[in-house]
């Protein structure tokens, strides 16, 4: 549409999405404030908007003892996540084959994440954050790699078997995932399968697999074929040709997958509620917080809801393009 | 791509959605045909159809289901309204700045659902901001209950999805034909008619795919109730969703639980089924 330029249309299309942006907004700015009170000026029943922060809800949430030399611990590991996320950011100007600097990074993160609780006495908050993490990675590396040969095969192949399983993982997308979700836990009660991340890891590939292989499908339609049949006519089979040729200019759509799957895995409170009994995940660790009878719950909640965001908007910021672009997609393709 | 090359590479992922969706599912339906609780989990008691029976007999179950269907028959008009207008709006306004705004639009919706609500519910504790606006205005106290509950999670089911149908719309809008704007420019069309005659069919066939997206989702419902709720049965706050979990979890009914999800899918299915239909006769035509 074309723009409207009178001044007032202006000012008033702007006062529309700042009214918009704030209501969007307010549930983080009161939470994020919340999270940085004292128990006493958080419970206080008219709203206190200036006052000392503190990172002691933060600190409760995290450890379980104050270390003596934590703001030097605190630096050393500071230096060192901003130093692997340099080497992520400039891996294209050092003259090292790109993939083995981001296994150095990732090892370096695993690194830093195995070593966090030996140098300070973490709180059972952190080991639901490595469970997170854990089963997130995990997820996302099994669902991509096996969606990706799915998503691939569903493109090419035209015959009968293709579409009926398209149209069967458009049904399964659809249906309340109690359904699937019951017979795991009663199959985990009467096994002991129960609380290992392997079972969570399986059923969450397996709950996003429809989505994975259509999103995944759609993004391999816009390859042209000629690129790995002339690839095969000069000697390569068709794995070969699928992950020398189609995987490489993949990327992209990949990552947009990816992203969606790991924000499923990171979200997902049901599955994992039922098929976990210790072993939480931090959206089951958060809504233990809502009410109880420890006063302090209102804070604490605070400090891990904000906790729990953080990760998220960092691999939003780094990935933003990749997400809206995934989203048109899904909207546009359908 | 030949027959057998399809199957070795769909392998793995046809194995995994085999294993662990059709025959849970199938599972399911049968575990529904059984009288279980968690002291005979490993010796269930066949019982055919009788969960199935007290499942459409339980007043509790309809009236789940009649909250649910109130959820979604407020939030899914209202976010298709609220997104499409607001999606004008940003379409209005330099790239840049629509960047700045989409990310702030787009928070509500990616971030944790859990968290999300808990976050809301800051806003309505004792100690919360719009508790305080609340009582400050109207000058009478805020109490939960069965009333302010419910209103709480429909508002949190506004705030929540509203951003995914302003997306959409907005990738809608970029894709509209300016050369059918200029020309009813030209013809003296007003821009009210231009967004009536023009933008709205344009349009249409998203509406039906966030329609559907969104009953679905409102129809399995689940975190933000649980949270909002705290699954108190004072509220009367249950839908569909919370009302299963509660069977299997709480009451321990698993069998009855199992029937329950099995009505739902077959409740989904019923809204489902011409939607494949037409998905089906689509893909077998661009094959």
């Amino acid at each position: 549409m074309e723009k409207i330029k009178s001044p007032l249309g202006r000012v008033l299309i702007h006062a529309v999405l700042i009214l918009f942006a704030v209501y969007s907004f307010i549930p983080f700015f009161w939470t994020t404030l919340q999270s940085f009170k004292t128990l006493k000026d958080a419970n206080s029943r008219t709203p206190i908007f200036f006052f000392t922060p503190t990172w002691e809800n933060y600190q409760q949430l995290w450890l379980r003892s104050v270390p003596e030399n934590g703001a030097l611990i605190a630096y050393f590991l500071l230096a060192a996540v901003v130093i692997l996320i340099c080497l992520l950011l400039f891996a294209n100007y050092i003259p090292v084959r790109s993939s083995l600097i981001y296994a150095f990074v990732a090892l370096g993160f695993a690194a830093i994440l195995w070593g966090i609780p030996r140098l300070v006495d973490t709180a059972k908050f952190y080991d639901y954050f490595i469970n997170t993490i854990i089963v997130t990675v995990g997820t996302v590396i099994v669902s991509i790699s096996i969606g990706c040969l799915a998503g691939y095969s569903l493109a090419r192949y035209a015959g009968y078997a293709g579409v009926v399983i398209l149209i069967a993982a458009l049904g399964f997308r659809a249906l309340p995932r109690l359904a699937f979700i019951l017979p795991y836990y009663w199959i985990g009660t009467a096994t002991n399968l129960l609380d290992t991340h392997i079972l969570v890891i399986l059923t969450l590939v397996a709950v996003n697999q429809p989505f994975t292989i259509w999103m995944l499908r759609s993004f391999f339609m816009d390859i042209p074929r000629e690129l790995e049949e002339s690839a095969m006519v000069d000697g390569c089979n068709r794995l070969t040709a699928f992950y020398r040729i189609i995987i490489p200019i993949m990327w992209p759509g990949i990552i947009s997958t990816a992203l969606f799957t790991l924000l499923l895995a990171y979200n997902e409170f049901l599955l994992v509620r039922l098929l976990t009994q210790t072993n939480w995940t931090l959206p089951v660790a958060i809504s233990r917080f809502t009410g109880g009878e420890d006063p302090r719950h209102l804070t604490l909640a605070a400090a891990a809801s904000i906790s729990a965001t953080i990760p998220i908007v960092l691999v939003i910021l780094f990935f933003q393009k990749n997400l809206v672009k995934g989203l048109a997609a899904g909207a546009v393709k359908g | 791509m030949t027959r057998g090359a399809f199957y070795r590479f769909a392998a793995p992922s046809i194995i995994v959605m085999i294993l662990l969706m059709v025959i849970p599912l199938l599972m399911a339906i049968w575990l529904g045909m059984n009288y279980m609780t968690y002291t005979n989990i490993s010796a269930p008691q066949f019982i055919a159809l009788r969960n199935y029976i007290e499942v459409l007999q339980d007043a509790r179950f309809w009236q789940s289901f009649r909250f649910t269907a109130l959820y979604a028959a407020i939030v899914v008009p209202a976010q298709l309204i609220v997104g499409f207008t607001i999606a004008l709006f940003l379409d209005q306004v330099s790239r840049f700045t629509r960047g700045i705004y989409l990310s702030i639009f787009l928070l509500p919706f990616i971030i944790v659902p859990v968290v999300g609500t808990l976050m809301f519910k800051q806003l309505f504790e004792p100690s919360g901001l719009i508790t305080w606006l609340y009582q400050t205005i109207l000058d009478t106290r805020f109490r939960y209950n069965e009333i302010t509950v419910k209103a709480l999670i429909i508002i949190h089911g506004v705030w929540y999805v509203t951003p995914f149908a302003l997306v959409t719309y907005f990738a809608g809008l970029q894709t509209l034909s300016q050369d059918l704007l200029e020309a009813a420019s030209m013809d003296g069309a007003t821009r009210w008619q231009k967004i009536r005659h023009i933008v709205l069919p344009h349009v249409r066939s998203l509406t039906i795919f966030i329609l559907l997206i969104s009953i679905m989702d409102a129809y399995r419902i689940f975190d933000s109730v649980f949270i909002l709720s705290q699954m108190n049965p004072i509220y009367k706050a249950n839908t569909i969703m919370t009302y299963t979990f509660q069977t299997a979890v709480t009451v321990q009914r698993l069998g009855k639980a199992n029937a329950m999800a099995i009505l739902t899918v077959i409740g989904i299915m019923i809204v489902l089924i011409p939607n494949l239909i037409q998905s089906y006769k689509e893909q077998m035509e661009e094959r």
